[in-house]
């Protein structure tokens, strides 16, 4: 049927030449996600498991439906952390987001809820739904808008410093518990002869999270979360100041590569990590099990993780964490919503949660009960475990703010790492990208 | 007398204007429609917002070093691709042996054969601070003081991939001028040799004069190139750091695709039909002219 | 004896030669550190970057193939042989069009099809998504085959045109009088003997699709459509830090196009000069 009414849209533009007529997408009519869905068609996923040794997931789990579900077949997309928003935004414009797509939490997340592309999944999917109690509930929470639920998370994610424990021990370091201890010890990690902390932020995202990490900790929440809106935004509490210059010591004080830290891959500072040759790298969870792996030169009794030490007196909270879920929304102008939502059951199921948690994927499920020392390495329980004891979970700073903010940002963090300019020339043009995306 | 002006010609054209009426003049004539809207990708709605998009192109500073950037890689290419390429195909069609010409012709070829993907993805392992080779040839030669991360650092970002460009891209125009210098009759070099003008002269009263059209040529060709800068700058930076390599092209595809502002983006792409469509028309009026003169 | 000027030319003769051996040195190096990087370990490539390889075996290489350089390498092969085939008899029948046929509005025709030469692919961008996506093309085969075609005709009309202009008249009024029609005349006359230009321009049309990265990278989003250049730049950021195997998918890619180059040089020239040098 659908496929009818697009064939005779196209060859009517092409002799017409308008165009305009068939660029509208047709409203679905809400589908009734409790009912049963008719196993049939193709179901369109767009993840963000592009990457080794991630991207099996969603083809096995594609291959096992189809085995119970003959009538249904796959097209998966599959992007990188650093293709995703590009082919998103791509695949929006032309009218060919998948039935299932990926989203973060944040701004991100509400301009597919506000542009009426996310479908909602109250019905089934509310914390006290049989399917929603599967849940943790802050996970679901964090996707919701107005008390309703669009988005299905499949994983806890938070960024973490990984450190290498046979390092700290010959160095005489111990864990730091503030950020001035941190500082401190990288000089005492240098004269072991390895790189104090591994930093590549050629792509820009990394330093980002060095700041969002420190914002949770030197502005409270009730302003971060008014910044973040250009509607209210101020950009104007001192804690940001004090936090830029803090992410200029870091670089200066503990990366081996300092100023020219632009030029290096994310992916090279975490070889560092994994070869033995750094003593620190800040990194998701997501990342604990490809530093440690069989090959690396780090053992899993060496490596463990702390969360990035506030700084003494901090005007935030020192319990916050910067972290969210990630997770899957279903297009609301897909015809096969009831499909998607019986697939992502299926993906969220006890079994392909734990499969999920354990080795090699290593994503902390958001389902209850799947990530234990039985299914996942110890660094990851320990993460999902602090994750959870967090007072607040703050999204990645490119994810929460509005793209013009995110890329001011992603500009002014790569500036400073350079040098070139100064935290409060950095926060000037934050401000100027927030006024002008009001 | 001949039946003139049969309407079944139409059918040996049709196609080719077909083709290119519909998926070259169109989207050129909508892309100066959108640049004066406002178009929301996510919500799909659009609305007319005038001069608006043009304004903010006046007011953003990365537009302006976007066009800069675009304008080194065109002085830039120019000095290497055009008037060092020159120079170099004199040197090479100078050499006796034919087998030397030939071969050094067809290595310099070489790097424009493969794509700039491939060689902007391999010099951005040449200049990587750690693994590259750039820098430890620096420090082989005890100049360590030079090492940095080239792609890394806002004040050499941009050189960087231009750099990479000209390694990329001398080889062809050099074949192009071996092939012009070929053309040149040898009595012309035979006469100005019997003349007791040396190689350096040689090269200015014949040489130059005589391949004028193909440097010409290799001008436009050059310069429209150098505004439509994409790909290498794409695989090396992004535009990054700081936005201290942006081009126009990957400013307007940032734009576009990683803002959502399709309005502002066909504003830039409006200012790139400007520069490229003005310097194609330069090129016809100075043949025209010369046509003339002729 | 040797005289002073004969001095001065033998110092000049080594510079130049010295030169140009450099200037090569600087070309073929990158390229073979590339390809000697394909077969190195993580580690060995960490460690000194000028070391060989301790060993030639081809496992990267293996990696990069089944990691997706083969459907990659597909992808290209099958859109640069249709759109080169169908760009070059389209602009063959046009440029057989506009030398051999009286069309009204000859000259506004022929300004059409090479104004097309003075446009930039860039500026079209945006409109082109939106009425591929209206079209339902978005992210299909057709969008980069029609792509390719539409913005290449201008260029091979121009070299087949210039081509067709030189070849007499005569020999298409000698078809006629034996009564085969314009279609038969530039099939089997006119088109084999513009079989040095067409072949030019086979090897730069697919010199152009081979290497295209903006459109490939717009009108396509995954799955089995992504062309090389686009593929090795998702290897390098989908493989993290195995360094080794995007060289040897650097590698792969660029093999096929120089030995093309190689294999036929002597039409790679002649097409350039005919194609830029006309």
């Amino acid at each position: 049927m659908n496929n009818v009414r697009l064939r005779v849209c196209a060859v009517s533009a092409a002799v017409l030449i308008g165009l305009t007529a068939c660029g509208g997408g047709t409203d679905v009519e809400a589908a009734d996600l409790t009912a049963e869905p008719e196993y049939e068609g193709t179901l369109s996923i767009l993840t963000k498991f592009g990457g080794e040794p991630l991207s099996p997931y969603f083809e096995d789990l594609a291959a096992e439906y189809t085995s119970l579900h003959p009538d249904v077949d796959f097209e998966i997309i599959q992007e990188t952390d650093q293709s995703i928003k590009d082919k998103t935004k791509t695949l929006v414009a032309s009218s060919a987001l998948p039935d299932i797509y990926f989203s973060w939490t944040g701004d991100y997340a509400d301009k597919f809820i506000e542009g009426g592309l996310a479908t909602d999944l109250t019905s089934v999917l509310a914390p006290d739904s049989e399917w929603g109690g599967t849940f943790g509930a802050a996970s679901l929470d964090a996707f919701a808008k107005d008390g309703k639920y669009y988005a299905v998370p499949l994983y806890n994610n938070g960024k973490f410093m990984g450190y290498n424990k046979a390092v700290f021990d010959a160095a005489g370091v111990a864990v730091p518990t503030t950020f001035e201890e941190l500082l401190a010890a990288c000089p005492k990690l240098e004269a072991q002869g390895v790189e104090p902390l591994a930093f590549g932020n050629k792509d820009g995202w990394p330093g980002l999270h060095f700041l969002q990490q420190l914002f949770a900790y030197n502005v409270p929440q009730d302003v971060l979360e008014k910044d973040f809106d250009p509607a209210t935004a101020t950009w104007d509490h001192p804690g940001y100041v004090k936090s830029l210059e803090e992410f200029q010591s870091v670089v200066q004080d503990c990366t081996g590569t300092g100023s020219d830290s632009n030029g290096v891959l994310y992916s090279t500072a975490q070889q560092a990590q994994s070869s033995g040759k750094a003593a620190m790298y800040f990194q998701e969870i997501l990342e604990f099990d490809s530093v440690v792996t069989d090959a690396s030169a780090i053992k899993a009794e060496d490596f463990g993780i702390f969360a990035l030490p506030a700084p003494e007196g901090a005007e935030g909270d020192p319990a916050a964490l910067e972290g969210s879920p990630e997770g899957m929304m279903v297009n609301a102008k897909s015809p096969r919503q009831a499909l998607a939502v019986d697939f992502l059951k299926f993906v969220t199921s006890k079994a392909n949660a734990e499969t999920l948690a354990g080795a090699p994927y290593s994503q902390p499920s958001t389902i209850v009960g799947a990530v234990s020392d039985a299914t996942a390495s110890p660094a990851v329980v320990e993460g999902v475990a602090e994750l959870n004891d967090a007072s607040y979970l703050l999204g990645w700073l490119d994810a929460v703010t509005v793209p013009d903010v995110a890329d001011a940002w992603l500009a002014g963090g790569e500036a400073l790492v350079s040098g070139s300019e100064t935290p409060e020339e950095v926060l000037s043009s934050v401000r100027a990208a927030s006024d002008s995306a009001e | 007398m001949r039946r003139r002006r049969r309407p079944r010609g139409w059918a040996w054209v049709a196609p080719a204007l077909l083709l290119l009426g519909v998926f070259v003049y169109l989207p050129l004539l909508q892309n100066l429609q959108y640049s004066v809207m406002k178009w929301d990708i996510y919500a799909g709605g659009s609305s007319f917002v005038g001069l608006a998009n043009y304004e903010k192109l006046a007011g953003d500073p990365v537009f302006w070093r976007a066009l800069f950037n675009n304008s080194a890689y065109a002085a830039v290419s120019l000095l290497c691709q055009v008037f060092g390429a020159l120079l170099l195909a004199a040197l090479v069609e100078g050499l006796r042996s034919e087998r030397w010409r030939r071969a050094l012709r067809a290595i310099y070829f070489v790097p424009s054969a493969i794509s700039l993907t491939v060689a902007g993805l391999l010099f951005y392992f040449v200049y990587e601070p750690e693994l590259g080779i750039l820098n430890a040839l620096l420090r082989g030669v005890g100049l360590d003081s030079l090492t940095q991360a080239w792609l890394g650092q806002e004040g050499t970002a941009i050189w960087a991939v231009i750099a990479m460009s000209q390694w990329q891209g001398f080889g062809y125009s050099t074949l192009l001028f071996a092939i012009a210098i070929q053309r040149i009759p040898q009595d012309l070099f035979d006469a100005a040799s019997l003349d007791g003008v040396g190689p350096i002269r040689r090269f200015f009263q014949v040489t130059v004069p005589l391949t004028r059209e193909m440097t010409g040529l290799m001008i436009i060709v050059t310069l429209s190139g150098a505004f439509q800068v994409f790909n290498e700058v794409m695989v090396m930076t992004s535009g990054g750091p700081n936005n201290s390599s942006q081009v126009l092209v990957t400013w307007l595809y940032r734009m576009g695709f990683g803002r959502n502002d399709f309005g502002y983006a066909a504003a830039i792409a409006t200012v790139i039909f400007v520069l490229t469509l003005g310097i194609a028309l330069l090129q016809l009026a100075i043949t025209r002219k010369r046509r003339v003169e002729w | 004896m040797v005289s002073r000027s004969n001095v001065l030319g033998v110092v000049l003769r080594t510079f130049v030669a010295s030169f140009l051996l450099a200037l090569a040195v600087v070309v073929v190096y990158p390229l073979l550190w590339m390809v000697l990087n394909g077969f190195k370990t993580n580690s060995e490539l960490f460690g000194n970057p000028f070391a060989l390889p301790l060993q030639f075996t081809w496992d990267n290489y293996a990696k990069a193939w089944n990691r997706g350089v083969s459907s990659y390498l597909m992808t290209s092969v099958l859109v640069t042989v249709t759109s080169t085939i169908a760009t070059v008899f389209i602009s063959a029948w046009a440029a057989y069009g506009l030398t051999r046929m009286q069309i009204p509005f000859s000259r506004t025709v022929l300004a059409l099809i090479l104004g097309g030469l003075m446009l930039a692919p860039a500026v079209a961008l945006i409109p082109l998504v939106k009425m591929f996506q209206a079209l339902g093309l978005y992210n299909t085969f057709w969008a980069l085959l029609i792509l390719y075609v539409a913005f290449r005709i201008p260029f091979t009309t121009f070299l087949i045109r210039a081509y067709m202009v030189d070849l007499p008249l005569e020999i298409d009024e000698a078809a006629a009088v034996d009564g085969a029609g314009k279609a038969r005349a530039f099939w089997s006359i006119v088109l084999p003997m513009c079989k040095p230009i067409l072949v030019s321009s086979v090897i730069l049309n697919i010199l152009f699709t081979w290497n295209e990265y903006l459109f490939a990278m717009v009108f396509t989003s995954g799955g089995d459509l992504q062309t090389l250049p686009i593929g090795l730049t998702n290897l390098m950021s989908k493989h993290g830090t195995e360094y080794p195997v995007v060289f040897a998918g650097m590698t792969i890619a660029a093999v096929p196009v120089i030995l093309l180059f190689f294999l036929t040089q002597k039409y790679f020239v002649k097409g350039l000069a005919d194609g830029v040098g006309k």
